[in-house]
């Protein structure tokens, strides 16, 4: 009996088939040719090792809020359930769904430089986080008028954790 | 020789130096911010003291809570690693004043090296190169400053007299422009410094960083330990450290460490320093500046000569001898060393600080593969300090060697959980102008780009295989639908091994495992 998968890397939606064929294990992504898989999970939680048709390979998989991080020879993958919500924020702001600003990057609040009920346009300076000596700032992404804080100054955050949400202008 | 000495700092360097001193039998004070609760040189140390919160400002940076932390434990020295006090002369001051030696330099050689301009003058008097330049020029003075802008002509650079990190530096390519540049550098230097003296001084493009250690004790032997070419920077920070340098012939090499040495003379320093220098394209190298600590990359230094530098400042500080350079004189650097420094940011975005529980983590191990680091799996990097996580040093018998064996040592290092520039230093050691020794401290901003991220990578497979594994593992513990697979399968076997284990599924949202306090 086949397990099928369906997950979003790198902006793709991609389709994993796991089998079992003769008590192998065999993958096939998309419609691809199966590949033959040796894995084993370490005694790590998360560290496993594949070897693919041969080839052996090692990854370690984090759990996130929606899907995994997948760290391959020092590349991280951003794995996440196809169909499933948007995963973390990536660069914040840009990234967010209308009406929501996230952190960026995981840090410290410096400052909230909006309140609730202040109009905003394009490009306005909502907040900054610091994170190792360095001072990010986060800009509106979209007018609209700030309708809640979720964040204050000194606050630890991390990267996608809601910031402030705004309502909308229509454009 | 010491009994106990404080380490008044953190990270990779507070284990560095707390390595040799357990070598030597020396007890060890480790003092820690609340977020370095979990550091491994606060397990490793025989004492510890918690100095405070997470900003600098209010621990690692306040002398008196240092001090306090050294008299509480009975630590008779202090070793203050790279960063936060290690340059403040008032902080070598208050050991003094305690009856507490500081493993450094005296209070008055960094005082008199930590301004620029009577550096400049020492340096003159001492006859080391220096920038063609004008000391002393007040903002205000126009007239004066445009006649010394034409002597020293033009490029030219406008500098802060106090200045340091960058800060109240402007270029100045035309004299039209010397006004402004000097008014904004005048205001920037009052603002972060509290003096407004400025300098001006040609400026030096192309050119490469190249820097000498040195070492120096009470009884008059100073010791210069080559160069370590430093020309791979971002915005004002090394990334890769070299040691020798490509440009640098015996005869040179020679030449510098005569400088080196009487700039280290020239103002009584003791303990290991650094002496920068500037060097254009036809060998003509001028005095920057000097650090008056242990450096970042001291261990390429020490990778090519054979010898701990840790040792030594310990040795200087209580009072012994190093060898005398004229009867004992300095061998020839013996092979190549190169230092990558291992950074939490993501190096496919704008190199953003990235940060956070580092869930697993592999060291690269093998012939001539040191890793100095601070990172263990189940460390939560603080958010409060540099994203410096560790320094892959390699050492080879020719700089092709070292190369690779970077390239292998790189390909070891695993870090997950948060983004590294591990990516950034594979792509920089496989530059053709970085492979051919072509660099000056603009090439990296100027001539590098960062590669994209391959398409269709094979690592992708390996993600999706992982990632759709580590779902059935969680189904199968989680219950949230069956395994889907035959019982007794090899890979349901695999997913046994893996329930059986601690943690998976059961640990919240963010991670396998979340061991640590931030």
């Amino acid at each position: 009996m086949a397990a099928r998968h369906r997950f979003v890397i790198g902006g793709r939606e991609r389709v994993v088939l796991i089998d079992e064929v003769d008590g192998r294990t065999t993958v096939t992504i998309d419609d691809g040719d199966p590949i033959e898989v040796d894995p084993t999970a370490s005694g790590i939680p998360g560290l496993f090792s594949l070897v693919a048709n041969g080839s052996p390979s090692r990854a370690y998989v984090s759990r996130r809020a929606q899907g995994f991080d997948v760290t391959v020879d020092g590349r991280r993958f951003e794995v996440a359930p196809a169909g499933a919500a948007r995963g973390r924020g990536v660069v914040g702001g840009a990234e967010d769904t209308l009406g929501r600003v996230s952190s960026p990057l995981a840090g410290v609040v410096v400052s909230i430089n909006v309140e609730v009920g202040e109009a905003v346009e394009t490009g306005h300076l909502l907040c900054v986080v610091e994170a190792m000596k360095m001072q990010n700032e986060v800009h509106a992404p979209h007018p609209g008028t700030i309708s809640a804080l979720h964040a204050a100054p000194g606050a630890r955050v991390e990267r996608g954790d809601l910031l402030l949400e705004y309502t909308p202008t229509e454009d | 020789m010491f009994k106990r000495v404080l380490l008044a700092n953190r990270g990779e360097i507070a284990l560095r130096v707390q390595r040799t001193c357990r070598e030597l039998g020396i007890e060890t004070v480790a003092v820690y911010s609340e977020p370095d609760r979990n550091a491994l040189h606060v397990r490793n140390a025989d004492a510890a003291v918690c100095i405070g919160p997470g900003p600098a400002t209010e621990s690692y940076l306040v002398i008196e809570k240092i001090i306090e932390a050294a008299k509480a434990t009975g630590a008779d020295a202090i070793h203050p690693g790279y960063g936060f006090l290690s340059e403040n002369a008032r902080f070598a001051d208050a050991c003094d004043e305690a009856g507490i030696t500081f493993i450094g330099p005296p209070a008055s050689a960094m005082r008199a090296m930590g301004d620029k301009v009577s550096a400049r003058k020492l340096m003159e008097e001492a006859g080391v190169p220096i920038v063609p330049g004008a000391n002393d020029i007040d903002p205000n003075d126009l007239e004066f400053a445009t006649a010394e802008a034409k002597r020293v002509g033009f490029p030219l650079l406008v500098k802060a007299a106090s200045g340091g990190g960058g800060r109240g530096i402007r270029v100045v390519e035309r004299l039209e422009d010397l006004e402004g540049a000097m008014r904004a550098s005048g205001a920037e230097a009052a603002s972060s410094f509290g003096d407004a003296t400025i300098f001006l001084e040609h400026y030096v493009s192309p050119a490469r960083h190249i820097e000498v250690q040195i070492m120096a004790d009470a009884h008059g032997n100073v010791r210069a330990y080559g160069e370590r070419e430093c020309s791979v920077q971002r915005r004002h920070q090394k990334l890769l450290e070299e040691a020798p340098s490509v440009a640098v012939t015996p005869e040179l090499r020679a030449k510098l460490c005569e400088a080196a040495v009487a700039a280290a003379k020239s103002c009584g320093y003791r303990n290991a320093g650094t002496v920068e220098f500037l060097m254009d394209p036809n060998g003509e190298f001028f005095f920057l500046e000097m650090n008056a600590r242990l450096q970042v990359e001291h261990p390429v230094t020490e990778l090519v000569y054979g010898v701990d530098l840790v040792h030594q400042q310990l040795l200087v500080a209580a009072g012994e001898a190093i060898p005398d350079p004229e009867t004992d004189p300095v061998p020839p650097p013996r092979g190549w060393a190169i230092e990558a420094r291992i950074n939490g940011e993501d190096p496919y975005q704008n190199f953003i600080p990235s940060l956070g529980l580092v869930e697993y983590f592999e060291a690269p191990l093998g012939p001539g593969t040191r890793f100095d680091t601070m990172l263990f799996s189940g460390l939560d990097v603080p958010v409060f300090y540099d994203s410096m996580l560790g320094k892959l040093i390699v050492w080879a018998e020719t700089r092709d060697d070292a190369l690779r064996r970077m390239r292998r040592a790189l390909d070891d290092l695993l870090i997950a959980g948060i983004d590294t520039n591990i990516p950034f230093h594979h792509a920089l050691i496989s530059n053709p102008e970085f492979i051919a020794g072509d660099i000056h401290t603009g090439w990296l901003e100027s001539r590098f780009e960062m590669p994209a991220p391959i398409e269709d990578d094979p690592r992708e497979t390996t993600a999706l295989i992982a990632a759709a594994l580590a779902t059935e593992i969680i189904r199968a513990r989680g219950g949230s639908g069956a395994p889907t697979a035959a019982a007794g399968s090899k890979w349901q076997r695999v997913h046994r091994q893996a329930a059986a284990n601690l943690n998976v599924g059961s640990q919240g949202a963010t991670g396998w495992q979340r061991a640590t306090v931030s």
